[in-house]
Formats: structure tokens, sequence, C-alpha cells
């Protein structure tokens, strides 16, 4: 399909571009369309997710949940709501504190979006469905991942307000104790497949259900999840914004479409730590039936592309754990600071340490049926 | 332990008690407090109420506290099963005719019978027979009546019986148709008639112009000192929000003991008269205009310079009410004094000046108010102290009942409540012979006269009366003479005070001043004079006194919280004066047609309550308060204003921020100084009575005393208010063919008026009484002198 | 050693948090008890306190007294009475406010009040558009009174045997 789409530009640019710069020109418009392919469904699961989380949590509290906003003067469960919500954020005025960093305060949401969104350059959406399959790609998640936190800080010194900085000091202070444990949790993930590349951790994980790395890499994968849930300042770990102690920590003086910058950052993040999640413990694309049902199940015509390896495999383990994070934000009352360092610095890196130590073994040892 | 001293033990405590003290006493001095209604530690015991019930050891039934006196080794108990019993018993009974209308009930708050009710009542009345309802009399425009709340503790009649002196109240009937009131519907014309309000225990006798304005637990009390008489009340104002709702007293034996003269407790209805001028204003074109203070201040600047550079600092006269507060007092002579003028003056019902070189530090009442209680023989020169210091009367009376002999020379024999030992009442003009008179009877029992006084006596009649009158001051060990408001204001003041002085030193007794107003001693001692400074310090002059100043007009006139016509000596002058002058400038806290016609700019000034400031009372005690309410609209306190003046004219040491820093200039010296009231000059000859048909007398109205009284609309409908009517005996009116309802023509050399004739037989004959400060005999100019009369 | 154990295997097995996390689950099923405002309203107790108003006798004179307790006993200082003597000598309030945007419906007032006079209606459902919208004066107060008279009588007599 994708050469089908190169031919059919390659047709239409010839005509326009000289052809010195045909080739390049193709390229780029092929990369902006899929990048579009990939952000515009994200941008509409990020509102959406807002409407999920606000439908869920309603629901674990024995509410409804948003369900007035419709169109064309039907209610639908009040899946308009997401729309409005949008509508209202733009026309609403971004206002810029007179003491705060003009142009730091501008640049914060930007900077806590961009990476949330390029992170998602390297995720493999099924078999060779991936915008860049480069080697480094555990290494350059890692990166822009770790990256998300200078717009939050940067966001809550130049708001030139005590509330906004002293959540930008908690958010620092949270993500340097999370970030190693997370990091230590994705080297027990490459010491188990030997590679950075996401594509062939996947592949690293075929078989069957239990080939999938949750079952060995069991205290990482519940590691790098809490860690996850902690980098996106989500509750129990949102000190950042701690509504009751410092009104909304680092976004307080945000406004507007500035201010719904950070939250779409903040969702896409959730996504994009679920997804990970996925592909690194419970084998991405890959089909739970595989190595379940017999070979033959698979070549079944409809039935056999549903029951085998596929992105809604993808899709369905993502949702999975975009529901625990709203799972876990309507049950767990937020921590006190002093208890987020302490699980960061005293368990939770003592305990990818030791169980690094196992994995290595169990590797060196070319265990069966994970490390052969 | 002395004689008169026994000790008895109040629930188990053993106490020290002097012999013949009542229970209750002893139990109040240890702050036990047992329940009461119709006992008052100021009046007489009644045990009426008998809510004061006490177990008392060995006694077969309870006993009223207030009425049993203390035995060595009673033993009592106040908080007994028997005594509670019969508290709660006694209570019972009092609510049974006690309206539930606490929540209409002014009282409400304060009520004693309220809060005995918490602590006695029963939840619930057993009592389910009709109630009885007491019809509402009409006592007058001060004290609002609700008889039906009444619990007849009588308090209110002996009140009346024993401190006001005239029994105004009364109870009627018996049993269930007992009944307070004035019998035959009158109003009360005692001039503390406002203290029945808080004697009154229950809501029976209420404040009338407060009525239900306000909830006591609504208002912030703030203390302050009485802003007229010369006594120096000391008492509470009850503030809501901005507005002072009323006034109470507050406790202070050496001055007013637990008593408040109507006058002072009233007036604070002026503070918020719709007359109160809100914004400086200035005269431009014959056109009044409101401007800012920064305006209002250049002008004052720029027309006084005007004039002092044109004419000289001498044509400019400053005139400032005895009534102000001694920082305001202090501040306009020490401006004026920097301006380079010594016309300054308070003295506005004075006429007689010649022996300002020799006159007293500041007019005092030579003893402490306290030592009035105890003179054994006091004699009054042109005063009327019920009605012009009611609570120096109140003293006075006390010692009268203590068998003091108390006597006036006076040109009424003016209503009393006590027996006066002898008046003589003589018309103004023959004061001065009369006193003569009472000298001479006491060098003829032996007194040993100087030359100059034997000169003056040669020729006077003497008569019994004067004899009697000598005797009794001679008689006394403790006596005073006293020098009375209408003394001050005599065209002869100096001799009337050299032979009142005489007379003292020849009885042994002391010569006190009655002063009129609040500051009428701090006035002299803040240096409002034209022959002294401030403590009696020298100055270049003597410039012109209050008198002069509208005698020789000047060009420019400085007027400080006064409405001059009505507040000086002769108004017709004054206003003549005022007309003709350049520029007057006028502190005034109330807007007057007549002030607009004569002022150039007015500067809007707080009154007493919205002002930090001191009054030095009568016997020298100085007294500060602080401002209790925010002054109206942009008027400011005259310290204020005085002291931006004083900087806008680039004069020294004008740099106070606070009333207390121009207070700490003078209070040191004020509390230290006590003048002798003993120099005078002995004229030459007595002043001979010129002949006329009719001589005028004028008496100041209580309640006309100064602006903000006359602004006070409750006091206003008293009797004590400048009437307007020419008062007569009526012998002198039948000389002049005159009857009762007539009009009657007044004329002197200056004009002429036509006033109601009034008849009143307490009057000299020969006389025409007219009050003071009324518009209508302004046009007859000075307070004494001949006129003459006709028909209409 | 062995509660050490204990808690720190409980501890790592987040057995608490997982406990948490089933109670929370449970409830994500169960009926949800919402009331679609609008269209289904919640039943109203005679007690309900709501929206102020002040009642008159039935021969049209208002109660109000201007005792001002309700004014003294307003713990929110969210009403302001200023009163004085009426020409026919009764005690009789010049303003009343009371200021919807302090209230806290508590009913202090209605309870302190002598002669039933202020009382707190039904009436739920207003809203103020401008500053002062929300501040009722004495004449709305009386209106609101006179137009919800038959209800607020019913209440009372509903609860008179409790009062």
């Amino acid at each position: 399909m994708l050469e089908m789409i190169r031919q059919m530009l390659n047709a239409t640019v010839g005509q326009i571009v000289p052809a010195a710069w045909q080739a390049q020109t193709v390229e780029v418009m092929l990369i902006v369309m899929q990048i579009t392919i990939i952000l515009t469904p994200l941008m509409l699961c990020v509102a959406y997710m807002v409407y999920a989380e606000r439908k869920v949590i309603g629901s674990i509290q024995g509410r409804i949940g948003p369900n007035r906003v419709g169109a064309f003067g039907y209610r639908l469960a009040g899946l308009g709501q997401p729309i409005a919500d949008a509508l209202k954020l733009i026309l609403k005025e971004i206002i810029i504190p007179t003491g705060s960093n003009k142009f730091l305060f501008v640049i914060a949401p930007i900077l806590s979006m961009a990476p949330a969104v390029a992170a998602w350059a390297v995720i493999p959406f099924a078999a060779d469905t991936v915008l860049a399959d480069i080697n480094a790609g555990l290494l350059y998640v890692l990166a822009l991942t770790s990256l998300a936190v200078y717009g939050v800080i940067i966001a809550g010194w130049a708001s030139n307000s005590k509330y906004a900085f002293l959540g930008a000091m908690r958010s620092a202070a949270q993500i340097v104790a999370y970030e190693i444990a997370m990091g230590f949790a994705l080297v027990g993930v490459v010491v188990a497949a030997g590679s950075l590349n996401l594509g062939q951790i996947i592949n690293a994980q075929s078989g069957s259900l239990l080939h999938w790395y949750w079952l060995p890499l069991l205290p990482f994968f519940v590691v790098y999840f809490i860690s996850g849930v902690a980098e996106t300042n989500r509750a129990p770990f949102d000190v950042a914004e701690g509504e009751s102690e410092i009104v909304a920590g680092f976004h307080v003086e945000y406004s507007g479409m500035a201010f719904s910058l950070f939250f779409l950052a903040e969702y896409a993040n959730i996504i994009l730590i679920s997804v990970l999640s996925a592909v690194l413990f419970l084998g991405g694309w890959l089909s739970p039936f595989e190595g379940v049902l017999p070979k033959s199940a698979f070549t079944l015509p409809v039935i056999g592309s549903v029951l085998g390896g596929g992105i809604h495999w993808l899709l369905l383990k993502t949702s999975l754990f975009i529901f625990v994070f709203l799972w876990l934000r309507a049950t767990f009352p937020r921590y006190r600071y002093d208890q987020i360092m302490r699980l960061g610095w005293k368990v939770f890196i003592p305990i990818t340490l030791v169980w690094l130590v196992v994995i290595a073994t169990l590797a060196k040892l070319q265990i069966t049926p994970w490390f052969n | 332990m002395s004689e008169d001293s026994v000790t008895i033990e109040v629930n188990g405590t053993p106490m020290q008690a002097r012999k013949g003290q009542m229970l209750i006493e002893v139990t109040d001095a240890n702050d036990i407090y047992v329940p009461r209604f119709c006992y008052h530690k100021k009046l007489t015991v009644a045990a009426n109420c008998r809510m004061c019930l006490v177990e008392v050891e060995k006694a077969p039934k309870p006993l009223p506290a207030c009425a049993t006196p203390v035995a060595d080794g009673m033993k009592v108990f106040t908080r007994s099963q028997l005594a509670l019993d019969a508290q709660k018993s006694v209570m019972e009974f009092l609510l049974i005719n006690h309206p539930l209308d606490c929540p209409i009930c002014d009282q409400g708050g304060e009520c004693e019978l309220q809060d005995l009710a918490m602590g006695y009542g029963r939840d619930v009345s057993r009592y389910s027979e009709g109630k009885r309802v007491v019809k509402d009399k009409n006592i007058g425009p001060l004290v609002q009546t609700e008889m039906t709340r009444c619990i007849h503790c009588t308090r209110c009649v002996r009140f009346g019986d024993e401190i006001a002196g005239l029994r105004e109240l009364g109870a009627t009937g018996r049993g269930e148709h007992m009944e307070i009131g004035t019998y035959v519907e009158k109003t009360m014309t005692s001039e503390l008639s406002g203290n029945v309000i808080d004697i009154c225990p229950v809501g029976a006798l209420t404040n009338k112009p407060f009525r239900y304005s306000a909830r006591t637990w609504e208002m912030v009390q703030r203390p302050t000192i009485a802003p007229h008489d010369s006594v120096g009340s000391n008492m509470d104002l009850h503030v809501k929000g901005h507005t002072v709702k009323r006034v109470v007293p507050a406790e202070n034996e050496a001055v007013n003991e637990v008593w408040l003269a109507d006058r002072d407790r009233y007036s604070c209805e002026g503070l918020q008269s719709p007359d109160r001028l809100q914004a400086p204003m200035i005269k431009q074109h014959g056109e009044w205009h409101e401007v800012d203070w920064e305006v209002a201040l250049e002008q004052v600047h720029d027309r006084l310079q005007a004039v002092i550079d044109r004419d000289g600092a001498d044509e400019l006269a400053g005139l400032a009410a005895p009534w102000a507060t001694l920082e305001e007092l202090y501040l306009f002579q020490k401006w004026l004094r920097g301006l380079g003028s010594a016309n300054i003056d308070h003295r506005l019902r004075q006429h007689d000046f010649r022996d300002d070189d020799v006159a007293p530090a500041f007019p005092w009442l030579g003893e402490s108010l306290v030592d009035l209680e105890h003179v054994d023989a006091a004699l009054l020169v042109g005063a009327y102290p019920r009605k012009e210091q009611p609570l120096i009367n109140h003293r006075l009376r006390k010692a009268a009942l203590g068998g003091a002999a108390i006597m006036a020379v006076n040109p009424a024999a003016y209503a009393q409540n006590f027996e006066f030992a002898e008046t003589c009442v003589v018309a103004p003009s023959q004061m001065a012979q009369t006193l003569a008179a009472v000298a001479a009877a006491l060098v003829e029992q032996g007194a040993v006269a100087g030359d100059a006084l034997r000169g003056l006596i040669n020729n006077v009649s003497v008569d019994d009366q004067h004899r009697r009158l000598a005797e009794a001051l001679r008689r006394a060990d403790n006596a005073t003479v006293l020098l009375g408001v209408q003394a001050q204001a005599h065209p002869e003041f100096a001799t009337l005070r050299a032979l009142a002085g005489e007379i003292a030193t020849l009885t042994g007794a002391r010569l006190g001043y009655l002063g009129e107003s609040a500051n009428s001693s701090g006035a002299w001692l803040a240096g409002v004079l034209p022959q002294r400074g401030p403590l009696m310090g020298t100055t270049p002059g003597p410039g012109l006194d209050a008198r002069a100043m509208f005698e020789q007009p000047r060009r420019a006139y400085c007027l400080f919280n006064l409405e001059p016509e009505r507040d000086c000596w002769n108004g017709r002058e004054v206003i003549r004066a005022l007309t003709q002058a350049d520029c007057v400038v006028a502190f005034s806290a109330y807007d007057s047609a007549s002030l607009r016609e004569y002022a150039d700019v007015i500067l809007p000034l707080a009154l007493y309550a919205e002002t930090a400031g001191s009054y030095v009372n009568v016997e020298g005690r100085l007294q500060s308060f602080n401002g209790a309410v925010a002054p109206p609209g942009q008027a400011r306190p005259g310290w204020k204003i005085l002291r931006v003046l004083g900087n806008r004219f680039d004069l020294a040491d004008f740099d106070y921020d606070s009333a207390e820093q121009v207070r700490a200039e003078l209070a040191d010296a004020i509390t230290s100084l006590r003048p002798g009231n003993h120099h005078w000059q002995l004229p030459g000859s007595l002043p001979q009575a010129a002949a006329g048909s009719l001589e005028r007398v004028t008496r100041m109205p209580t309640n006309s005393l100064d602006p903000l009284v006359r602004h006070a609309p409750a006091l206003q409908q008293t009797v004590d208010v400048a009437d307007g009517h020419a008062h007569m005996h009526p012998d002198t009116a039948a000389r002049l063919g005159l009857a009762a309802g007539a009009h009657v023509r007044l004329q002197n050399d200056g004009g002429s008026v036509e006033l109601p004739l009034a008849l009143d037989d307490s009057l000299a004959p020969g006389c025409v009484l007219i009050h003071a400060t009324h518009p209508d005999a302004i046009e007859l100019g000075g307070w004494f002198g001949n006129l003459e009369a006709g028909g209409r | 050693m062995f509660a050490n154990v204990h808690r720190i295997g409980k501890s790592l097995l987040l057995l608490e948090l997982l406990k948490g996390l089933r109670l929370t689950g449970r409830n994500l099923f169960k009926r949800k008890v919402t009331v679609q405002y609008p269209e289904e309203k919640t039943p109203q107790s005679p007690r309900f306190r709501g929206l102020h108003a002040l009642r008159r006798y039935p021969n049209g004179e208002e109660r109000c007294i201007a005792c001002k307790l309700c004014e003294a006993v307003c713990p929110a200082v969210a009403i302001t009475i200023e009163s004085e003597q009426r020409d026919d000598g009764t005690r009789r309030t010049t303003q009343y406010d009371i200021d919807l945007t302090k209230c806290i419906f508590c009913g202090f007032c209605e309870e302190s009040c002598p002669v039933d006079s202020i009382v707190e209606t039904r009436i739920y459902e207003y809203h103020g558009e401008e500053r002062g919208d929300l501040l009722m004066t004495k004449e709305r107060l009386l209106k609101i009174g006179d137009l919800a008279e038959p209800q607020i009588a019913a209440d009372r007599a509903a609860d008179a045997a409790y009062r």
C-alpha cells in the first residue's frame, strides 16, 4: 500500500517539482502523511480518553458522568463533551502573568507536548508497521520521555508563582527518582531481548502468552508501570499538581490553549506509557492465542486474521493499561511527598537492581523458554 | 481589727465588714453576686423586690441581703438550696405579669430581668391567667415608658426623691393595680431625668430618641468625656457602624459618680444633624462653592495673608469656643500668634475684662468636686448650677441635705431641687450692692476689713437678710463662695469678683468659679486669651479681648466651632463686625444661613466624638478621650486642620502626628497647676444703676448652650431651651400695663424687638428675662443693660 | 522475624492495594444513583432550607419586629438589619438584607425568629446575573413570602409537632 501511494505521489509530484528534488519531496510528503495518520487518531484518543476517564471514575463513584453534550439534538451519551471542552479551551484567552518570563512561559507547554508526540515515531503498531524502524528505538523513547519534565519545570519557573514553582520542584525530584527505576526496568528488557529495537523486542517475545516478558520480568513490569504512572504525574503520584495543597501546581497560571497543551501532553503520555508497557511486557501486537491454538487456526479467513497477531491486539492491550491508569486514580489517594521519594529511592531501585542480577544470570545461562 | 469591724462568713469564706453595712454591700465588695432588682448602691434600701433573698444561719426564713445588716459571726449562704429556691420563687412571681416582649424591647440584651430569668427562671410558665396591661404614659421627649414591663422595684421613684430632688415619678394603687407614673400626665423636667433609664432594671424606662434603633450587642462602647458642662462627666459612647447611637454614664466617683446630665446624654443626636457640614466651602462673588481641602486651605492662606500684608496682623482676630478641645484651642492660638496676632479669646459670654491682669491662671472651683459635698455653707453669686452644672448642683444638694446652708444672690429665685437657706433676688445692677452689703454685715459682725473695702461699704444699706447670709458664712467651718455663669457675664464682673473675693477672705471661705463649658478652664491654660500665652506664658500683647475685637471691628476673623451671633454676649455687634470684615474663616461643624451670610471660607469641623482631645474640667482635672466615629463627609478634626494650616503658613513647630503630641506640650503642667483664686482689684466705687424702666437679665438655658445641643432634636423639645419670650414678674408687667400673652416691644439704643410676654414671679422686679441664643432677641444686643418697654 | 517477612511480603505483593482496586472495581458495575436533575427531582423535606422569605400575617401586616435575633445568630454575618420606630409606634425594620452569597443556609435565622417571620422556603432554583442580584432586600423577601405563603404555611404546619 505504501508503495502504491509512493507511485501515485511520484506521478503527481513529478509534474511540479524539478526531477532532482523529486525523490526527497516524495519522501517528506510520505512521512508527513504517516505522521498525520498516527497523530490524528492519537489526538482523538486523547480527547476521548478524557471522556472515558470521566465516565469510568463516575461509574466507580456511583455516578453517570458526562451524558448531556451530544449533537443535533441527540445526547449520544455525552459523546460531544470532549469536542465542547476543546472548543471552550481554544476560545479562551491565554493569560500571561505580568511577572512571568514570557518566552519560557509560552515555550513550556510546547516543550511538554512535543516529546509526548515525538516518541510515537518508533512505536511498532504491527509487524513492520512503524514510522522509524531505528535500532536504538528504546533509547530514543527513554530520552524523549525524560524530556517531558522540562516542560513542567520551565512552566513552574516561568510562571513566577509560588505554587507553580513548588509543583515544578516536586516534579523534578520525582522524575529523577523514578527515571532511574524505569531505566533499570528497561535494561532488563534489553538484556532479555538482546536488542534496543522495539520491533525486535516484540519478536523476541513471540511463542505464547507465557513467553511474553510480563512473566520473567514481572518485578520490572510492575516497577515500570508504576514508574510510568509517576512519570506522567498521574494519581496517586500527582503531587506536582496537588490541588489540595498547591492549587494546580506547575500549570496554575496557565489558561486556554496553553493549559490544554499540558492537558493533552499528560494524556498523550498516558497512552504512550500504556503502549510501551504493552510492547515491552505484553508482546505488542502478538496474539495471546499464539501457541495455544493450532497453527491452522490462523490461516482461516477473517477469523484467522482476528485470532492472529495484529494492531488490534496492541490496541486492546493498550486500552487495558489505560483503564488501569483510570482505575488507580479512582482508587488511591495522593501519596505524601516523602512517601513518593521513599518508594522511588528505597524500594524500586533496589528491587530492579536485584532482579537485574537475576535476569542477567538467567540470560547468561540461557534458561528457556525466554532466554535462548 | 478596729472597733466597728465585724467578721462574717459568706459561702464558707470569712469576710471583714463594717458594722451597719448591709449584707449585699459586703458580698458586692467581695465579688460575690447576689441577684437584685430594687437595690442600687446610690439609692436607699427598699427591699421590695425580694430577689436578693439569701440563707442566713439560724434565721428561720431566707433574708433579703440588701436589708439585712451584718452581725459578727453571721454565716451566710448565697447559693444554698434554700436561697436558690427562694430566688427562683421570687422570679416566678416577678414574671407573672412581665410581658414576653423581649424581641421588641430595647432593654433586650442588657436587661437585668432577662439575665436573671436565664439563671433563675423556669422554662415553662405555670401561670395561665391573663397578664396585666398598664396604659403607657408620655413623660416627655427623653424617656420612653412601657409601663407594662415595670416590676415595681421603685428605683426610679427613689431616684426622683433622693437624687433628682423632684418627686416626678411615684407609685399609685396597690398590689396588682400598682402603677408607676407621674399621676397627672406631665413631662419630667429634671435635668437628670435620663438616669432613670440606667437604673431601671427592665425595659419600662428606655431612651426615647434611641428607641428601636440598635441592639446592645451591635454596638461598641467607647469611653469619652462629656462635652458640655464644666464637670467633665465620664461617659461611654455606644457606637454602631459609624454613628453614635447613644450615650451612657461611666462610673467615676470623683467626677460624676454614676450619673449623667441629660444634656450630655442626649446631645449625641446633634452629631447626626442634617445641618452638619460635609465639605469645605468658599464664597466667591457671593456664590458658595464646595471645594476640596487643598483649595479651601489655599484660600484661607491667600485671603488671610492678603489682609495681613495690607493691614498688618493686628487686623486679624480669632475667637474660639470654650467647648473646643484643649488641643484645638492650643493650636488655634499657636497658629494665630504665629501669624502675629494677639487678638485671641474664648470668653464669648464675658463683658467685663477690666481685671484680666490679676485673673488666676484659670478660673477654677477652688476645691475638688467631692469637697463640695462637705461644705457647711455656700454662697452662689449669679449662678444656677441646677441647670448649668447639674452634677455640681447634685453635690451641693447632698451638702444641703446634710445641713449645709446654701445661699444665693441671683436675679431670680430659680426653681431649685432643694431648700436654699437664703436667696437674695435682686436686679443685676443691684448685685454688687448686695455683695457689698453682705461684706458690710460681716464687718458689722466683727470682721476686719481692709481700707479699700471699708471705703466701698460705707454707704451701703444692710438689711436682715444680708446679716443672716453673712452670719451663716461666718459660722461655717467649711464655706465657699461660687461665681456662676451669670456673674461671669455680668457687666460688672470684675467688681462682683472682687467683692466675692473679699467676702471669702472675711469668712475664711474658698472662692470658686462655676465654669460654663467643658473646656472653660482648659481654654485659659491653652492660652486662648489676649493677655496670656499657654500655661500663663507671657506673650506680646495684650491683644483685643472677645468684646473689644467686635467693638473695634477687625478686617479678618477666624471663628472656631461657634455660631457667633448666638454664642456671643452681644450678637448684634458681632454680626455688624463680621459683615464688614474682608475675610471671615469659620471652622464650623454646622451650616446655617447666617454663617453663609458673613463667612468667606467654611471649614467643616469634627465634633467631640469624632476627634481625639482633652477637656480640663472646673476642678482642673485633665481628661483625654479618643475619637469614636469618623466625622461626616470631609469634616476633619480641628487639630489636624490647624496643623496643616500651620504648615501652610510656614510656621515653626507645627509637625504634629497625633493629638497626643499636642497634648504632651501641656499635660504635665496642667495636672500640677492649681492656682490660687485670691487676686482681684477692688474698684474705687460701686456701680450705680442707670435710671431706666426695665433691666435686662439673660440666662443661658440648659439645652441651648452650644451648637451641638442646639442641633439635638430631643433636647430641643424639652422646657430648658431658649423660648424667645420676655419673662417678667407679674408686678412689673402690671406696672407696664401688660397682660399675660401680650406682646411686648423692647428697645434700646441699638435696636428693638417684639417678644411675647411670659409671667414669672421668681424674677426680680423691674427686670425682663430673655433667654440667650434665641434668634429673635439678637437685635437687642448685649446680655445685660437697660431696655425701654412698650405694648404693641 | 516471621512477622517482618510477612509484612514485607504483603507489601511487595501489593495485596492491600489490590484489595482497594477490587473494591473500586466492584463499584464500577453497581447501579448508578445519579438523578437526572431538570427532568427528575429528589423529594424535599418540609424542613428544606432554600431561598429565604419574609412572611406576613393574614391581615397583610409584616411579621418582622426587628428584634435582630437572626442578625445576631447568623454565623456568616449575611443579615443586615436597620430598625426604627414606625409612625404607629411599632418596632419595624427599615432595612432587612440577606446577602445570599454569604448565606450558608444553616437555618439558624429561621430557628431564632420569635414570630416565624424569616423562613427558608423550598425554592432553590434561582440565580443572579448581575452584582447585587443575590442581595435580597426586604421588598424582595416579602414578595417571595407572598408568593410562597401557601407552601410555607403548609410546611410549618407539617413540622409543628417537632418545633
